[in-house]
């Protein structure tokens, strides 16, 4: 068992590193897409891998094939009796709706974007036009979601009766095939829309940052004569590293069960549902990299040596800018500490602990930190953007008045290492505060064997869901959170403009500070007074629990059905072509035949 | 202070003020906390951000810099095949030339001293003794262009009393190894070709002599 805990601590460990860190990349895409929107323009695409033609075709068709071939695979080698039989047609029925009605709204929208691909060869011409003919896009939304509800209907009603067992006959076999069908059919059909001889692999642009931080390597790196060299090398590692490490006390999943067969690892567990209350003793994995009874304490003991880092990079750069801008990170930093810790009493007085990973277990038992701790999220946000020096906080690196501040004198990978630290501090507080107000791992009416909607005692649906399948919607929802947080910090940062120093330290210590300790005290008597409350007033309580988990799922269904209905909204482009450029091959004769990448 | 003597009083008197009545700022707890100006905020740059990102990974907006130079022209290979520049280009100077071959220039140094880049160098020089020209105009004896101090801004064509120097050619400066190889010289600048495939103007010229010759000249005293 040794083994397998050093190997699962490796592997948490890479977990939380990798997600930091590629977090952290995503979000320099993320701040230059908003960098981008401010001038309406197209964000930061031009980074590009040129594929073969084969090669791309390959890519996008052979895993596609290979879950089709898997799936029919798995369905020829295992057979489902019984109730396994009918739970198999339905998740196999609802992947073949799914798979088909977003293979059919992928390829319509690429049909209404671009037009029928006539030089695709005649197949493919001819699927367009069909396409084209369909029309709008959405109709295959509200088919596909149309065909999942009168399957769920059917299962629901049909259940026992002879018709019910028949179409679940028709079900069991006809869903994989049509799931293998459309899966292979939609990827082929990509793969054969690639009509010239490379393929740009553009991803949205997110290989711009790649690129940038390539880039950041292979740059000189610049050490100002009369800096002391050590420490002017030693400062970015200072920063960079506690920006990283204090994800090691954030859990990003609830704790995973692996059973014990005879002194071997039993898998077999994860497919199982686990008991709602208690946790198992015996091969639990807590999804967190180091397991700390003070995690809260180690979060804050080493996000505070971050201002070490800027600190001693100013003094190290002999440079007045530098220095002044090293001084008021350290002071920003200092006070802004003090803040960020006193919001967090308040929420350690309602959780009763100190271990972030309780913290999230109280959260899922009762009610999101949100709900219990507004102000204290809401002062612990300001303070959290204030603390990782960005936008409107960046009176350290402020460029009109001291040219970059504490990294003036930095270049190449030192100062990526320094701009990089910033981001993964977006990542690690946002991760933080995800955990402590956002409920961490939990999503609303999921416990440990299932979804389990209740308002108080009154069950209104229940479904018992694999143990894996449980703790992988938790991270999943953490991730999420997380990311939420993430994006609305950069937001924030392309909304406000820079605070000027004085007001910068009188928010902190006449307005943040001072409201985090009346939230304190107020905390303190509600908690006295609920202590003494009677059991009605108790009830009551627990129901306005579940109502905030009920209003968090209503409010999640909506937002993502928003974002669905705003991502399918048509629009129409118009190819633009203005550039003189142009006019002078019209000049010469010239002819639009070739596409030039760029 | 000022201001206050200005708006209040004045030529009216002083206790009779008039003026627009200014609204006071609203310093409700709202503004003041400045909370929902930051939501309102950040709701305009996320739905921006929204449109914006949702067009871009759609292919729904248009990428200026993409479709600018996806025209139709694939490849020039240079310099066999050139972009035709704009009729109005101003290439490498030439200096243009009388009907007799001779420099149209007449040594005036305008060109030279509207000259921003300060890359041109003219030495003046008398027509020989029995020169019609003599006494009249100079002509240059060295005229010098740094190809590569000048900034093709035309300033010197602008100045040019006697249009011959024009930036007509066509022709961009080409690099060569070594920075002497940008110094024109005369004989350089006159060896070029305007568009039009001449070496003269339109304009006609009217020398000392000629009956056409509009000024003051031996033949003709005022």
């Amino acid at each position: 068992m040794t083994t397998a805990l050093v190997f699962s601590f490796v592997a948490k460990a890479l977990f939380v590193v990798m997600f930091g860190m590629n977090v952290a990349v995503i979000l320099t895409w993320v701040d230059r897409r908003q960098g981008a929107v401010i001038a309406d323009r197209v964000g930061p695409n031009r980074a590009v891998i040129w594929l073969p033609r084969r090669l791309a075709q390959g890519m996008v068709a052979g895993p596609a094939l290979l879950l089709a071939v898997g799936v029919i695979a798995f369905f020829l080698t295992n057979k489902a009796e019984g109730v396994e039989r009918m739970g198999r047609a339905l998740l196999f029925t609802h992947l073949a709706i799914l798979a088909t009605w977003l293979t059919g709204l992928a390829i319509a929208g690429r049909v209404r974007a671009r037009g029928v691909n006539a030089e695709a060869g005649a197949v493919v011409a001819n699927l367009d036009r069909f396409f084209a003919w369909l029309g709008d896009p959405r109709i295959f939304v509200y088919a596909g979601l149309g065909a999942h509800a009168v399957t769920l209907l059917a299962s629901g009603l049909l259940r026992g009766t002879t018709t019910g067992t028949s179409l679940r006959e028709v079900a069991y076999g006809a869903s994989p095939a049509i799931f293998a069908v459309a899966v292979a059919g939609g990827a082929v059909y990509a793969a054969s829309s690639f009509t010239e001889d490379r393929v740009g692999l553009r991803l949205f642009g997110l290989l711009h940052p790649a690129a940038d931080g390539l880039k950041t390597m292979f740059k000189e790196d610049f050490v100002p004569p009369n800096a002391d060299r050590f420490l002017h090398s030693l400062a970015p590692f200072i920063s960079f590293f506690p920006a990283l490490v204090v994800l090691a006390v954030v859990p990003f999943g609830d704790t995973l069960c692996f059973g014990d067969k005879g002194g071997k690892i039993d898998f077999g567990s994860l497919a199982r549902t686990v008991p709602r209350e208690g946790l198992c003793t015996d091969g639990a994995v807590a999804l967190q990299v180091v397991d700390v009874n003070v995690g809260i304490l180690y979060f804050f003991a080493l996000a505070g040596t971050g201002i070490v880092g800027a600190a001693l990079a100013g003094w190290a750069s002999d440079n007045k800018y530098s220095l002044l801008g090293g001084l008021r990170a350290a002071s920003q930093m200092v006070s802004y500490e003090v803040t960020l810790g006193l919001t967090l009493i308040g929420a350690i007085m309602v959780y009763g602990t100190l271990r972030i990973d309780e913290m999230v277990r109280w959260q899922a038992e009762n009610t999101w930190g949100l709900f219990v701790q507004p102000v204290a999220f809401f002062l612990f946000f300001a303070a959290a953007v204030a603390e990782s020096k960005r936008i409107p906080f960046d009176i350290p690196e402020g460029e009109s008045e001291i040219v970059a501040g504490y990294f003036t004198e930095y270049s190449g990978m030192k100062f990526a290492m320094f701009f990089f630290a910033e981001y993964v501090a977006v990542v690690a507080s946002s991760a933080l505060m995800a955990a402590i107000f956002l409920g961490g791992w939990a999503l609303p009416f999921i416990e440990r064997d299932g979804i389990y909607l209740a308002i108080g005692d009154t069950v209104l649906v229940r479904q018992s869901l694999t143990h894996l399948s449980v703790v992988l919607l938790g991270v999943l929802a953490f991730v999420g959170k997380t990311l939420l947080l993430c994006w609305l910090q950069i937001t924030i940062r392309w909304t406000l403009p820079r605070f000027r120093y004085d007001q910068l330290m009188r928010l902190g210590w006449r307005k943040l500070l001072p409201a985090s300790l009346v939230n304190i005290l107020v905390t303190g008597l509600i908690i006295l007074a609920i202590a003494s409350a009677s059991p009605s007033v108790m009830n009551a309580l627990r129901i306005a629990g579940d109502m905030t988990e009920l209003l968090v799922a209503v409010l999640g269904i909506v937002a993502l059905g928003a974002l669905v209905r705003f991502v399918l909204a048509p629009a129409e482009k118009k190819r633009m072509v203005v550039s003189s450029a142009q006019k002078f091959a019209a000049a010469l004769g010239g002819v639009k035949s070739a596409r030039m990448g760029a | 202070m000022a201001m206050s003597n200005i708006v209040v009083g004045g030529a009216l008197g002083p206790n009779k003020v008039s003026g627009k009545p200014v609204k006071r700022p609203v310093r409700s707890a709202g503004v003041q906390s400045y909370v929902p100006e930051i939501a309102k905020g950040l709701g305009i740059t996320m739905s921006h951000f929204f449109k914006n990102t949702k067009e871009m990974v759609l292919s729904q907006r248009n990428d200026p810099v993409l479709e600018g130079i996806d025209d139709g022209i694939n490849c020039i290979s240079y310099p066999e095949q050139r972009r035709p520049y704009p009729e109005r280009f101003r290439g490498l100077h030439r200096l243009t030339h009388r009907e007799d071959g001779s420099v149209r220039c007449v040594a005036c140094l305008c060109c030279s001293t509207a000259c921003p880049a300060q890359c041109i160098h003219i030495d003046a020089g008398e027509y020989p003794e029995g020169d019609p020209r003599r006494g009249y105009e100079r002509f240059p004896t060295r005229f010098v262009i740094d190809e590569l101090r000048c900034v093709f801004c035309g300033f010197c064509v602008e100045a040019c009393p006697c249009d011959a120097i024009r930036m007509d050619t066509g022709v961009h400066a080409a690099p060569y190894d070594s920075r002497e190889q940008f110094i024109y010289e005369k004989d350089t600048l006159m060896s070029f070709v305007g568009r039009d495939g001449t070496q003269l103007t339109a304009n006609p010229r009217h020398e000392p002599g000629d009956s056409t010759h509009p000024g003051v000249d031996r033949e003709k005293h005022h």
